[in-house]
């Protein structure tokens, strides 16, 4: 795709876009956690939420209203504030990284005629903005263990900040041979990168493998769940939570989930490029759509891991292969030229 | 008596059996080639296998393993103490208690209660009976005391009620008259043995 | 049977190898029981005469096979229980008893008490060898309340002796059933002694003696309490509980000055509801009897009783301006007291008419004889062996007293006097010894005159007694002098023991003081001693503990009785009190004993004693006054629960404690001359109650069928027509006539259970007005 030939991008069509975003993902993230309940179930031969709506899936509104009507607790010791925000800096971040990413395909509304472009704000340096968009989620957790009084919470956030920081290196380790190899930092030329349908993955097997672990220690999944391990720290750091804002932290974990499955998509699975028949907006839909369900197959296959483990698979495995790998690509390309 | 009986608190034969366990290795070397030997087993994808195949399984090859609880129930043994039921004779459809009050003298929740009464055919009738549920323990002494097979455990297990006492009279245990042919003998406490006829000494009878 | 054993009629048995002592002349098995021996026995029962139907008491006495319940000890007799022999012969009658029986313990009222249970249990019957063809039996109703299964009667005849020995009925016997008769080839192959008991058990069943179905009896229940299976059980029983769900409360009968010991069987009255009720009324049937008040008048309480604070408010107002207080002898002796008390601190006067009249009586007697207490109690009595009754229906007036007259003609080969002036045609059933005198009404002083004649010894008599034995009394009192003397000489055959029973008549006297005076020179001079019959529950209580009074004006309160303000365990006055199935205390009875009875059934309102205790002061519970009862009339000072209430194995009874009784210096005693012109003439009506009612109470209980009305003989009945006016000097009343098949002669009987009609006023102090009946 040509950029000449786009229209001109407006703000009606960023808000619409950013609107679009929220209530999709939003919705998509609810969602997600019914897909979760189903898949899980049906993997242990269960069947799963059936009972509200057809197949369950009204479950979905259920559970939102339950959330909605709950009572919110704010414990007596805790740090009033931090403690309400806390959650919204988790759903905010997640959503504000994914103004970064393409969603959909661009369109033109008919009749009013505004663009709705495919990224809401596609900065030039889109990978950078939606790494450093969910490192700052990191705060969520952080703040909300810390601010709730509640020793589980505080055993929570310290897991928080070890893990997220930990993995933060090894995400941006990982992505940089390929941020290399294309030499940009925006969504959109990672895209085209791929167009001639050899995708990334190919080139960057390691980057890819070493960024699916980091994402799910990003996105707080098993294996890597250890943040609010129910077994170990009762529900770490949303011990305290209820209602909403327990809600919030979800819905945030869940946008982050499409959000990795979006970045390994484009980054390292072909983009929304065309595929022999099948059109690109399907394809990534696809993508994402199998990356979510394999981060769903994962809990349902694999155990957790100790905390010890996961710093030492970090510091001791995958940041040196991260970095040979980051090495071993620049003397590639380096030779190359 | 000395107390040794009591303090030895193994019960029956212990048949254990150690596992072959790894051990954590110690050395550098050891922790290098468990690394490598788990990283290149492919342990983790035959786990990724297994659960996606159950979900074949459940989904397309019919192996739901899920059991809908109130709409369907599984069978449970014959032998169970369930909710009471109050049996009928199978020939004359008439209740099979004869009001001795057995059940209700050996009750050791002391749960059941009866009035009775000389009734027109100069016959003793139960007028009313009833267990409460919210005392009985499930024991099945009142099954096993009935001398006519008439108190017996069912086969419904949900005892849970909206008040501690929940009286369940004699027409709500009795078997529906309707559906007296779907009654089933019980098989625990208090039935007839299999060999009860070789048990039993003959009255002599004069015609 | 005395209750003491002295040494001399001791003896020294041996059973299974160990010693034991015995009373001469004791029967075996009642020498065994005494000593807690366990010998089997299914038909005899202690106070009646054996009848050796059922032969399992079986024993070895010096080397022979006798019946234990039937052979008497002798010094350094061995007994030996059981014997191989003997052991087979149980365990061979069981089998019989069993044959045929029907299988039905599981709905039977008996199981759980059945001796046909515990014997076949205890003999270990676990086969039967014997079989015979059944007949068919029909349960029947024998009156309104007995029902009899034959099925399940296995011809004991316990029931046909009680009521023959103790209660003098007869009103049922052995009768042919009509069944196959047994293979003779039983005869060489069983124990001798079953096939005998078999033998007549095969073709008797029992039946009323009259002939017809139904009994007409006294409606004791006696037969039902002695039955050893579920043969006989009450109408209102049958099938309703089982022996084991009631609970046995401990308690003293409070219908007749009897006193008996009863328990009262409770349980829960239904599903529903869940409230205690009374199923039915047990005794010791081995050692007492009970009357058919007794046994089936059992469900007066007050159910309805609350605190009603007003209520009491109002009644402490009554009892601080109450004059008067007027009661009767249903009443605790812990309630007299209490009123006794009352009159101490607050001055008001106690009325109580019968037990006044008894009180007085009991002062003349004791004045002239020394003696605060009559001399025999009534168990005394039924073991002497000649029963002399004056003034007293005894019918009707106390059961304890009948069977007394009864037992000594059957058990005792006693002798008997009757002297009444209604004919009774029961009483001369009771033996064949028996003289019955039914002289005119007034008469009574001519009949200890009489007595005095017959039994004292002339040189200890005063003058002004003997000058007045010349007459002819016989003749006077109605009898044939020839006839008497003859009999008379028959009767005295053998006799030892002579006792005396007298009753209301000559405490309501015109001349008790006279009659009194007579008992005494009598039992100063003869062998014969007295016995009192107190005229209603705890008389001889109140008469002890109440200084009573004749007459009484001004503001009344009545406990069970008429008044201004009424207290009323009957529900129906202006504050309820508890009945007396509903209260602890002690009575004070016949026999001259003091007896707890305990409460059966719950009881929601105020009881006398907040009254007391609001008014002069009172302890917190009523049972302790029972130690502040007055020692100086012959009272202990025991607490209320350290009295025993029961029997042992001996037929000693520890119910309580007995009365002492006072002596003192006795007067010289001069009587007044017998008028033979106070007879009364014309149409005479008699107070006295049906068989079976005593008081309000009885009257409440709901299987006392007896009604309140005019009781007459057929023959007067006849005359008189269904329903009539009785005119009384001071007063009318209107009654159906009821009639009495075993009442003879013209007087008719008006009872008085009913307080409401005050049928006291109306004969005013007597037993006996004339009166003028109309039919209407
Ligand atoms: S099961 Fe046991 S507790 Fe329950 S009614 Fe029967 S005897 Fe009583
Ligand atoms: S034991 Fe059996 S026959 Fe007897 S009362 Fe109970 S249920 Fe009826
Ligand atoms: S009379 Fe005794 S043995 Fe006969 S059915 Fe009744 S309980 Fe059983
Ligand atoms: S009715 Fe009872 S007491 Fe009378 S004979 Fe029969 S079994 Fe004996
Ligand atoms: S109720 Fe009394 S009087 Fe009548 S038959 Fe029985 S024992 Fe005899
Ligand atoms: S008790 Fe002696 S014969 Fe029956």
């Amino acid at each position: 795709m040509d950029a000449t030939h786009l229209p001109e991008v407006t703000a009606a069509g960023v808000i619409i876009k950013a609107v679009l975003i929220l209530a999709v993902v939003s919705a998509i993230a609810g969602f997600g956690t019914y897909i979760e309940r189903k898949i899980l179930a049906f993997m242990q031969r269960r069947y799963g939420p059936q009972h509200v709506g057809p197949y369950g899936l009204l479950q979905l509104i259920a559970d939102g209203i339950k959330l909605f009507t709950k009572e919110d607790i704010i414990p007596q010791h805790a740090n009033k504030i931090i403690f309400a925000v806390a959650p919204v800096i988790t759903a905010a971040t997640a959503f504000i990284a994914l103004a970064a990413v393409p969603v959909f395909p661009d369109f033109t509304i008919p009749f009013i005629d505004v663009y709705v472009p495919s990224i809401a704000s596609d900065i030039n340096i889109g990978i950078l903005f939606v790494l450093g968009m969910m490192a700052a989620g990191l705060y969520g957790p952080l703040l909300a263990g810390m601010a709730q009084a509640n020793k589980w919470g505080i055993i929570g956030s310290a897991r928080t900040a070890i893990q997220f920081l930990s993995y933060e290196v090894v995400t941006g380790l990982s992505i940089l041979a390929p941020i290399m190899m294309v030499g940009s930092l925006s969504f959109v030329d990672f895209n085209d990168y791929q167009a001639d349908g050899t995708w990334l993955v190919v080139y960057q097997p390691v980057a890819f493998i070493l960024f699916l672990i980091a994402g799910f220690a990003e996105t707080n999944r098993t294996p890597f769940d250890l943040l609010e391990h129910e077994a170990e720290v009762i529900s770490g750091y949303v011990t305290e939570y209820s209602g909403m804002r327990w809600g919030l932290f979800f819905i945030g974990e869940y946008a982050n989930m499409i959000t990795i499955g979006v970045i390994a998509s484009v980054v390292f699975l072909g983009g929304y490029n065309d595929f022999w028949i099948i059109p690109g907006w399907l394809m990534i839909i696809g993508k994402i759509a199998f990356s979510f369900f394999f981060m769903l197959w994962v809990r349902a296959a694999w155990p957790h891991v100790r905390p010890d483990q996961l710093m030492w698979l970090c510091w001791k495995v995958l940041m040196p292969l991260a970095v040979i790998n980051v090495v071993i690509t620049g003397i590639v390309i380096m030779l190359a030229q | 008596m000395g107390l040794e009986q009591f303090k030895n608190r193994n019960v029956g034969t212990q048949n254990y059996k150690t596992l072959d366990l790894d051990h954590t290795p110690v050395t550098g070397m050891g922790q290098f080639k468990q690394v490598v030997s788990r990283t290149f087993k492919p342990e983790l994808f035959v786990g990724l296998w297994v659960t996606f195949r159950e979900m074949i399984n459940a989904l397309f090859r019919g192996k739901m393993h899920t059991t809908q609880y109130p709409f369907e129930k599984l069978p449970i043994s014959p032998r169970y103490r369930a909710i009471h039921e109050m049996l009928r004779l199978l020939e004359s459809g008439h209740y099979r208690c004869i009001g001795c009050g057995l059940c209700e003298k050996i009750c050791i929740s002391n749960c059941i209660t009866m009035d009775t009464r000389y009734d027109e055919n100069q016959r003793k009738e139960v007028s009313e009976y009833t267990i409460n549920f919210g005392r009985c323990i499930f024991c099945g002494y009142c099954a096993e005391v009935c001398p006519e097979l008439a108190i017996v455990h069912g086969p419904r297990y949900e005892t849970a009620s909206e008040q501690r006492a929940s009286f369940s009279l004699f027409e709500d245990m009795l078997t529906p008259i309707d559906k007296l042919n779907l009654q089933q003998e019980y098989q625990g406490f208090g039935a007839v043995s299999p060999n009860a006829d070789e048990n039993i000494k003959k009255t002599p009878l004069a015609y | 049977m005395s209750e003491v054993q002295t040494v001399e009629n001791m003896v020294s048995i041996t059973i299974d190898g160990v010693e034991y002592k015995a009373k001469e002349g004791e029967y075996i098995l009642n020498a065994a029981r005494a000593n807690d021996i366990f010998i089997p026995a299914i038909c005899y029962l202690t106070r009646c005469s054996p009848t050796l139907a059922c032969r399992i008491c079986l024993v070895e006495a010096d080397g022979k096979q006798v019946y234990s319940c039937n052979a008497k000890v002798k010094e350094g007799m061995e007994i030996t229980v059981s014997t191989p022999d003997i052991l087979a012969e149980r365990r061979a009658m069981m089998e019989v008893y069993d044959v045929n029986h029907p299988l039905q313990c599981g709905v039977c009222d008996q199981s759980g008490e059945c001796e046909l249970q515990n014997y076949t249990l205890e003999l270990a019957v676990d086969s039967q060898s014997y079989t015979i063809q059944d007949t068919k039996r029909e349960a029947t109703n024998w009156s309104s309340v007995l029902h009899y299964d034959p099925g399940l009667c296995i011809v004991c005849e316990r029931c046909t002796t009680v009521c023959k020995d103790m209660i003098g009925d007869a009103a049922i016997k052995t009768t042919k059933r009509g069944g196959a008769s047994l293979d003779k080839a039983w005869k060489d192959e069983m124990p001798k002694d079953a096939y005998a008991m078999w033998n007549k058990l095969q073709k008797s069943v029992i039946a009323p003696s009259n002939g017809t179905e139904h009994t007409n009896c006294s409606d004791c229940g006696e037969c039902v309490a002695v039955c050893p299976v579920g043969a006989l059980v009450s109408r209102d029983f049958v099938y309703t509980s089982n022996a084991w769900d009631l609970k046995k409360i401990p308690a003293t009968c409070a219908h007749c000055s009897s006193g008996c010991q009863i328990y009262y069987e409770t349980k829960p009255a239904s599903i529903e509801d869940r409230t205690e009720k009374i199923f039915r009324v047990t005794n010791e049937w081995n050692y007492v009897s009970l009357c058919g008040a007794g046994r089936f008048g059992y469900d007066f309480e007050n159910r309805t009783a609350t605190k009603d604070a007003t209520a009491f408010a109002a009644t402490i107002e009554a009892f601080k301006k109450a004059k008067v207080i007027n009661f009767n002898s249903v009443i605790t002796n812990e309630e007299a007291l209490m009123l006794q008390t009352l009159k101490e601190k607050l001055g008001v006067k106690l009325i109580n008419r019968e037990a006044r009249a008894f009180q007085r009586f009991l002062g003349f007697y004791s004045e002239a004889s020394g003696q605060s207490l009559y001399t025999l109690d009534f168990k005394e009595v039924m073991a002497s062996d000649f029963v002399i009754s004056v003034g007293s229906s005894l019918r009707n007036d106390n059961p304890n007293a009948r069977y007394a007259f009864n037992n000594v003609q059957k058990l005792n080969k006693g002798a008997g006097l009757y002297f009444h002036p209604v004919g009774d045609t029961l009483v001369p059933t009771f033996g064949k010894n028996i003289e019955m005198f039914t002289h005119k009404v007034g008469h009574e002083e001519a009949a200890l005159l009489f007595i005095i004649k017959l039994f004292a010894d002339q040189d200890k008599l005063p003058d002004s007694v003997k000058e007045q034995l010349e007459s002819d009394f016989v003749e006077l009192l109605g009898g044939d002098t020839a006839k008497f003397e003859k009999a008379f000489e028959k009767m005295m055959k053998k006799k030892e023991t002579f006792s005396l029973m007298v009753g209301e008549d000559l405490y309501f006297h015109e001349k008790a003081e006279n009659l009194a005076k007579l008992i005494a020179v009598l039992e100063a001079s003869s062998e014969v001693k007295v016995a009192m019959i107190p005229p209603k529950t705890n008389s001889l209580g109140v008469a002890l503990i109440c200084d009573l009074d004749d007459e009484a004006e001004g503001y009344t309160i009545g406990y069970n009785e008429s008044g201004d303000f009424k207290l009323s365990a009957l529900g129906d006055g202006d504050l309820d009190m508890p009945a007396m199935n509903q209260q602890e205390g002690t009575l004070t009875n016949m026999h001259k004993r003091v007896t707890p009875t305990n409460a059966a059934l719950e009881y929601n309102g105020y009881v006398l004693n907040d009254i007391i205790r609001e008014v002069a002061s009172a302890p917190k519970e009523t049972i302790m006054w029972t130690e502040h009862l007055p020692v100086s009339k012959g009272f202990k000072a025991v607490e209320f629960d350290s009295l025993p209430n029961h029997y042992t194995n001996d037929g000693v009874e520890h119910r309580g404690y007995l009365l002492e009784s006072i002596s003192r210096e006795a007067k010289e005693i001069s009587v007044d001359k017998f008028d033979d012109s106070n007879a009364l003439e014309g149409e005479i009506a008699y107070r006295c109650n049906p068989q079976r009612q005593f008081n309000d109470f009885s009257d409440k209980a709901h299987q006392i069928f007896e009604g309140f009305g005019l009781y007459a003989s057929p023959a007067k009945a006849e005359t008189l027509g269904s329903k009539v006016e009785v005119e009384f000097a001071n007063g009318k009343l209107t009654l159906d006539v009821i009639v009495d098949e075993r009442m003879e002669g013209d007087i008719v009987a008006i009872p008085d259970f009913k307080s409401a009609e005050n049928i006291y006023e109306l004969f005013a102090g007597s037993r006996y007005q004339t009166v003028t009946i109309k039919e209407v």
